[in-house]
């Protein structure tokens, strides 16, 4: 399969005033296909948000390029969405449930409110909220918003959705139903999704392939494929002798252990 | 919130309680010719004057030049402040450009500047829409540069990941976010704006409850006096009764948010 997202090459510094600089990313090169599930997992403060910013233009890095569909990307382009950790901050609080879901596409060219938001509705239905439109987001639970934000970024349209620890902030059984959601979501899509997270059940039960970054300066350890058959089950996924050795390798490399 | 109300009844009713009874003290007072009528006339008396002005329709007028002088003045400076406000919180560049000259002119007590003002201005509806344009200018300014720098980086980054312009990220991010500190003071605003307006009134002599105050006192009208102060009093409860009531709708979401 063709690369969709390439990182070629990406180091980013941080100034910290007259102080010297602090390294963040240090050449990191990686090719996501197209529709492929990509987990990026590593120690926190290892900058691997820093790294989904800058795949995702928010930020500029400070060597090395960001190639989407083959061209190079200054801006954020258009097909390609961040979904923010940050669900309740990153959620217009002035606006109705439906209305931050037509956020995404009432700045196209000759989109009416009103057409947005018969857009919208289908993906908050996705999402099993089409009763919670009219609400607004902090009248909703943490997990309700981070739904919100998932069908806002998919009412986008995107081909490549960029994910930053979007299920850390809920607690865990809530966590386990939006992984059902968000699989459910991608085969039903059919987007490219990368995920950063530092939970490694979560990128070994949701990607094709993990990245394993080190700290800082970070750099891609390894990558391997997950293998494990979809559609995967909270359940019967998480019992695979497969998904098990994964984790223990993964945890391992993170942990710097050595192989037991 | 209606349960919450009931609770506070009485305690609100021990308040109005003692409005009324240091009325029934002065009244008391007046009538038993402790305090001299000339100057302290009895509210009954203070009442029925502020009746018969509103009953006969004199307040129209004077009330109708305050309130034009006051909101022409206020909303168009708002607007300014507000856009210069959104301009210096969002662009460093503009921000470094006049910071300093507001913090020199903020502190600045307004009512100061009227002199030079009058020089330049005269008397009329031009010295007056400028000095109450100047009282509500930098509280809603500071306001909103506070409110705009405050506005949280992933809401920002949320218009550009969905690819909103520069227009749109401004009037649709920033300024609704900025909004709640925005209204706060506009509030403060109205307040300056009401002090200046009837001190303008009172410098320049032609016209408005200001002018009214002064000119009864001068003529030794002291009723009048006290009737058209009564109305200037109502006039500034019911103008923050009504921005409350505005603000509310506007930024339900901010009020209501537990957060």
């Amino acid at each position: 399969m063709a690369a969709c997202l390439e990182l070629a090459g990406i180091s980013k510094s941080f100034s910290a005033g007259a102080a010297a600089e602090t390294r963040a990313l240090a050449d990191i090169t990686l090719d996501v296909a197209d529709g492929e599930f990509l987990a990026v997992v590593g120690p926190s403060g290892c900058g691997k948000s820093t790294l989904l910013q800058i795949a995702a233009a928010l930020i500029a890095p400070s060597a090395g390029e960001v190639r989407f569909r083959g061209e190079r990307v200054t801006a954020p382009p258009e097909g390609m969405v961040y979904l923010f950790q940050q669900y309740s901050k990153s959620l217009f609080a002035w606006r109705t449930v439906i209305d931050n879901v037509a956020f995404a596409v009432e700045h196209r060219p000759g989109m009416t409110r009103r057409a947005a938001r018969e857009h919208s509705r289908r993906f908050l239905g996705m999402v099993g909220l089409s009763e919670f439109g009219e609400r607004y987001p902090w009248q909703l639970s943490g997990g309700m918003q981070q739904r919100v934000a998932i069908a806002r970024a998919l009412a986008a349209e995107p081909r490549v959705l960029l994910m930053d620890e979007p299920f850390s902030a809920v607690d865990a059984l809530t966590r386990l139903e939006l992984h059902g959601l968000i699989l459910e979501l991608w085969t039903a899509q059919g987007f490219t999704a990368v995920l950063v997270t530092h939970d490694v059940d979560e990128a070994v039960f949701l990607a094709d392939r993990v990245a394993v970054l080190s700290a800082r300066p970070a750099t891609v350890v390894r990558t391997l494929a997950t293998g494990l058959p979809r559609p995967r089950d909270n359940l019967a996924t998480r019992e695979d002798p497969r998904f098990l050795a994964l984790r223990h390798d993964l945890l391992s490399m993170l942990l710097k252990r050595p192989h037991g | 919130m209606a349960e919450a109300a009931a609770r506070r009844w009485p305690e609100r009713a021990l308040g109005a309680g003692v409005i009324l009874f240091a009325l029934a003290a002065v009244e008391a007072a007046v009538r038993a010719k402790w305090v001299n009528p000339a100057l302290i006339p009895a509210p009954t008396d203070v009442a029925a004057r502020v009746a018969q002005i509103v009953g006969s329709g004199e307040v129209l007028a004077p009330l109708g030049t305050t309130l034009y002088l006051l909101f022409a003045a206020y909303f168009a400076a708002s607007a300014l402040a507000i856009a210069t406000g959104l301009l210096m919180g969002r662009f460093p560049a503009f921000y470094n450009l006049l910071e300093p000259l507001v913090e020199v002119l903020r502190p600045l007590p307004k009512p100061a500047l009227l002199p030079p003002l009058i020089l330049f201005l005269g008397l009329g509806d031009a010295m007056k829409l400028t000095i109450i344009g100047l009282g509500v200018f930098f509280p809603v300014l500071i306001n909103t540069v506070q409110g705009v720098r405050g506005v949280d980086r992933v809401l920002v980054d949320t218009g550009h990941t969905f690819r909103c312009g520069r227009a749109a990220l401004l009037l649709r991010i920033v300024l609704p976010a900025a909004m709640p500190l925005i209204l706060a003071g506009m509030r403060v605003a109205l307040g300056l704006g009401l002090i200046l307006v009837v001190i303008a009134e009172m410098l320049s002599g032609t016209g408005g409850i200001g002018y009214l105050i002064i000119d009864m006192q001068r003529s030794f009208r002291v009723q009048h006096m006290y009737a058209w102060i009564v109305i200037l009093a109502v006039l500034g409860y019911a103008l923050n009764f009504v921005f409350l009531k505005l603000e509310q709708r506007v930024i339900h979401w901010a009020l209501a948010r537990p957060d």
